[in-house]
């Protein structure tokens, strides 16, 4: 008896057995990664809140508005601004608009600030949103507005400098660009990166919802390592509790590895941009802190929160009073409790704050205990799935023969899908062994479908108990005129049309069963995905694959009989 | 076997009268729940918003509710050596305490929150791509079939099927969360399969329609079986198992999803064999003059 070089020559069954080793190789060279819910940790859903808007204003009105003016006008690249009295040396710089030109007479004061007409709306949005503000599309020009806002509240803060959102569907859009979410998505990257904190996985859903999954680490520190970055702020202490504002974040040029060891104190290297150490000569100057250091710290807020207070260092204190400093350096302490807060300053002095303003709008973890306790479980689910469907078939069938190989191709498919996660690195999660158990009762039914096809053939009726698998299986052997010996029933004609037949069937069912659960796959801000893409490459697979080797083998199998 | 009388010898029309009943029952049901709730199946915290925190405890129910006194708890419930805790909405410093509060008292918790922003959009989501789902079944099914009526009587028994197991949520009190969408989803591809093995054999095979259909069902019972003997050992070790061994826990997720597949899996057997079996009796048998389709 030859079988198996039989076997071995279709190629049908040299595809099966080729791509069961092949995943068997990928889960033994690859592994097998877990999601967060099988090996514990906590996961962060943000929503980037923004939108992107057309406006119609006029940018000599916001200028008017915003410095009080009795007139604006546009002189090539600039703006000349009249306001009745005095204008405070401050005020341009506040609203935005660095090396403004104020010159006073008589009564009244003319400021000419060199800008684009786009850049006067930015600015004015920027001041009243507190939120970033880019321009990203020109004819028609298009604003993004990095913070949470609608169509009527911006019309509302547009109102009083004549200006409103166009109407039509297209002026206002909620959601960023794809380039600000690829940037939010890298400053999350490279800040939990750097903060050491291995298997990250920061995906971006919807282009609006970031999903961050972190090992190892419970959601409350979790939140705080990355669900409310925000807004870096320098200040300079004045007297008593208050301080006056110096730098946002934007003026921080650069940040260096935080220096120090055991015995000397640790301290966080940055750098200023020109215009920045300027501000910072003058705040320093103005507010006393030259003079007199300890009375006036250098506080750093990142979200308001204080993150860093000190007195500027004597040395550094009094060449501010003779020139602007760029390079300056932040001491936060010794041992390993300034290690520790240098790694943190370190952090939120590189990524100041997030381009966009964010809202977490689910949170969680897992702990590790009980997420191996889900593993064994699931483990245990699919064993007594396999042994119960394994029961349904035998009881059935009664026939080793048809059950072995049954359950076998059952089991490969579990196989390859495996094998397939593997390769491509994806996570296992609870919801995809759901899946992979799920895969295993609908791969069964195919397989009842194809060996029943076979068996009885022709015969419509007839689910006499009483005759024996093997009768049935002699008579369609007989009715597809092949002898016994060989196996010519598996390529005979009448084999052929009634696996063709069985495949028009597992074909339908599988192609609704894949239709069915596309949607899953971006349902759920991608809960579900793993359980989705199981059982649509399942399905797939099986059909491809495992089913018609399964349909030759049993064929082989039944004519042998 | 008392079915296989059903299905060949009383008239098609009168027995039909009995799925019509039933899903006339589960629209009623459904109905009911959405004039009540607002809803037409009862929705869960994934739905409404809130926090799900769950800690391993052997103290009594009360004295682990005490602890949480000043937050917004909902609901408690024992599921084997573990405490499952719903809250209500509550500030992010609230969470932020709360959460700090579970970890320093529990070392093995499990903390879900989901805002409203999380729960709207998953019910858009919802609202989206269940009709979307069902839809692209239909597609299919009509291409594979090419064929109205024998499609149409698919669809409406995989529709009567959704309807049945939405209904019986309703009643056994499951409430609709990701995973039962999951099921819901997953029972429109999957309940689809043994009426496109029914129709295929009735339409493709020589003989009688009643004993193709009798054949058919040897095979399709056999099918549903495995199936449901696989989703009967994930509600056995998801949901059961943990009342009996106390190390093990109960598996949300999984409870869900095998919940409800169980339910369309037992509403299938019946859509299958009666509805859809009758659907085809009455149209294969119909008199000829309508002529087309029958192939007898």
């Amino acid at each position: 008896m030859n079988i198996s070089s039989d076997f071995l020559r279709d190629p049908r069954v040299v595809l099966y057995i080729a791509a069961v080793a092949l995943a068997l190789i990928c889960i033994g060279v690859f592994g097998l990664k877990f999601g967060l819910d099988l090996e514990g940790g906590s996961y962060l859903q943000l929503q980037l809140q923004g939108a992107v808007a057309q406006i119609d204003v006029t940018p000599e009105k916001i200028l008017e508005y915003q410095f009080n003016a009795t007139s604006v006008d546009k002189h090539g690249d600039s703006y000349v601004i009249t306001v009745p009295g005095t204008v405070p040396a401050t005020l341009p710089d506040d609203l935005g608009y660095p090396g403004a030109k104020i010159v006073q007479g008589g009564n009244i004061t003319k400021v000419t600030i060199a800008t684009t007409p786009e850049s006067v709306v930015t600015n004015y949005l920027r001041k009243r949103m507190d939120a970033d503000v880019k321009i990203v599309g020109v004819a028609p020009v298009q604003y993004e507005i990095r913070t949470n806002v609608t169509r009527e509240s911006l019309n509302a803060i547009l109102a009083p400098v004549g200006g409103s959102v166009p109407q039509g569907e297209d002026t206002f859009v909620e959601g960023l660009t794809p380039d600000t979410v690829d940037e939010t998505k890298n400053v999350l990257d490279s800040k939990l990166n750097r903060l050491g904190l291995q298997d990250i996985k920061v995906r971006v859903v919807d282009n609006k919802f970031v999903l961050i999954d972190l090992a190892g680490m419970d959601v409350a520190t979790a939140e705080d390592v990355v669900g409310k970055p925000g807004k870096f702020e320098i200040r300079i202490q004045t007297t008593g509790n208050d301080t006056v504002h110096v730098l946002y974040g934007d003026a921080v040029e650069s940040v260096d590895i935080p220096t120090g060891d055991q015995n000397s104190a640790w301290s966080v290297p940055f750098t200023l941009s020109e215009s920045g150490a300027q501000i910072f000569q003058k705040e320093a100057i103005d507010s006393g802190a030259t003079k007199n250091p300890d009375a006036h710290n250098v506080i750093m807020y990142l979200d308001k929160d204080e993150i860093f207070s000190a007195p500027l260092a004597p040395e550094l204190a009094a060449s501010l009073q003779k020139a602007p400093i760029r390079s300056m350096e932040a001491r936060v302490g010794t041992g390993d409790a300034g290690q520790q807060k240098a790694k943190e300053l370190y952090i939120h002095l590189r990524e100041g704050a997030l381009p966009v303003n964010v809202n977490v709008v689910g949170s969680g973890q897992v702990s590790a205990a009980l997420g191996k306790q889900f593993k064994f479980q699931m483990v245990i689910a699919g064993l007594i799935a396999l042994l119960a469907v394994a029961g349904m078939i035998f009881y059935r069938y009664r026939e080793k023969r048809i059950v072995l190989p049954m359950i076998t191709t059952s089991c490969s498919e579990v196989v390859m899908m495996l094998g397939i996660w593997a390769l491509a690195g994806w996570q296992l999660d609870l919801a995809s062994l759901a899946g992979i158990i799920t895969v295993i009762g609908t791969g069964v039914d195919q397989l009842v479908i194809i060996t029943d096809e076979l068996i009885r053939g022709g015969e419509a009726a007839s689910v006499t108990a009483e005759r024996s698998v093997k009768e049935r299986a002699a008579a369609a052997a007989e009715k597809s005129g092949a002898g016994t010996k060989a196996a010519p029933a598996a390529t005979s004609k009448v084999y052929l049309s009634r696996l063709s037949r069985a495949f028009s069937i597992i074909l339908g069912a599988a192609a609704t069963t894949a239709v069915a659960m596309l949607p899953l796959l971006y349902m759920g801000f991608g809960a579900l995905t793993g359980f989705a893409l199981i059982i649509i490459l399942g399905v797939i697979l099986g059909v491809a694959i495992a089913r018609p080797a399964y349909g030759r083998i049993i064929g082989y199998i039944l004519s042998e009989s | 076997m008392e079915l296989e009388d059903i299905v060949s010898k009383y008239p098609p029309r009168l027995i039909m009268l009995i799925p019509l009943a039933i899903i006339a029952l589960a629209l009623i049901i459904l109905g009911a729940t959405y004039l009540s709730t607002g809803s037409p199946v009862h929705l869960g915290i994934e739905f409404t918003g809130g926090t799900l925190i769950t800690v391993p405890a052997t103290e009594s129910e009360d004295a682990v509710a005490a602890q949480f006194a000043g937050y917004p708890l909902a609901d408690i419930r024992n599921i084997g050596s573990m405490y499952m805790m719903q809250f209500g909405p509550m500030s992010d410093q609230d969470y932020t305490a709360l959460v700090r509060l579970v970890n320093s008292h529990y070392a093995n918790s499990e903390i879900r929150y989901m805002g409203p922003i999380y729960s709207k959009e998953l019910q858009a989501q919802a609202l989206k791509y269940l009709p979307l789902s069902f839809l692209l079944m239909a597609i299919v099914v009509f291409l594979v079939f090419r064929e109205p009526i024998v499609s149409l009587l698919v669809v409406v028994s995989a529709l009567a099927d959704i309807l049945t197991a939405a209904a019986s949520m309703d009643i056994t009190g499951v409430q609709l969360s990701l995973g039962t969408v999951a099921a819901l989803l997953m029972l429109i591809g999957y309940s689809v399969d043994t009426d496109i093995l029914l129709s295929m054999r009735v339409l493709k095979r020589k003989g009688a329609v009643e004993e193709k259909i009798i054949g058919a069902m040897g095979t399709g019972l056999m099918m549903t079986g495995t199936t449901i003997a696989a989703v009967l050992s994930l509600i056995v070790v998801s949901n059961l198992l943990y009342l009996v061994i106390p190390s093990f826990t109960r598996m949300d997720i999984i409870a869900d999803i095998s919940t409800v597949l169980i339910f369309g899996l037992a509403a299938d057997i019946f859509n299958t064999w009666i509805t859809n079996a009758q659907g085809l009796r009455w149209y294969m048998n119909r008199p000829k003059k309508a002529g087309r389709g029958h192939r007898k």
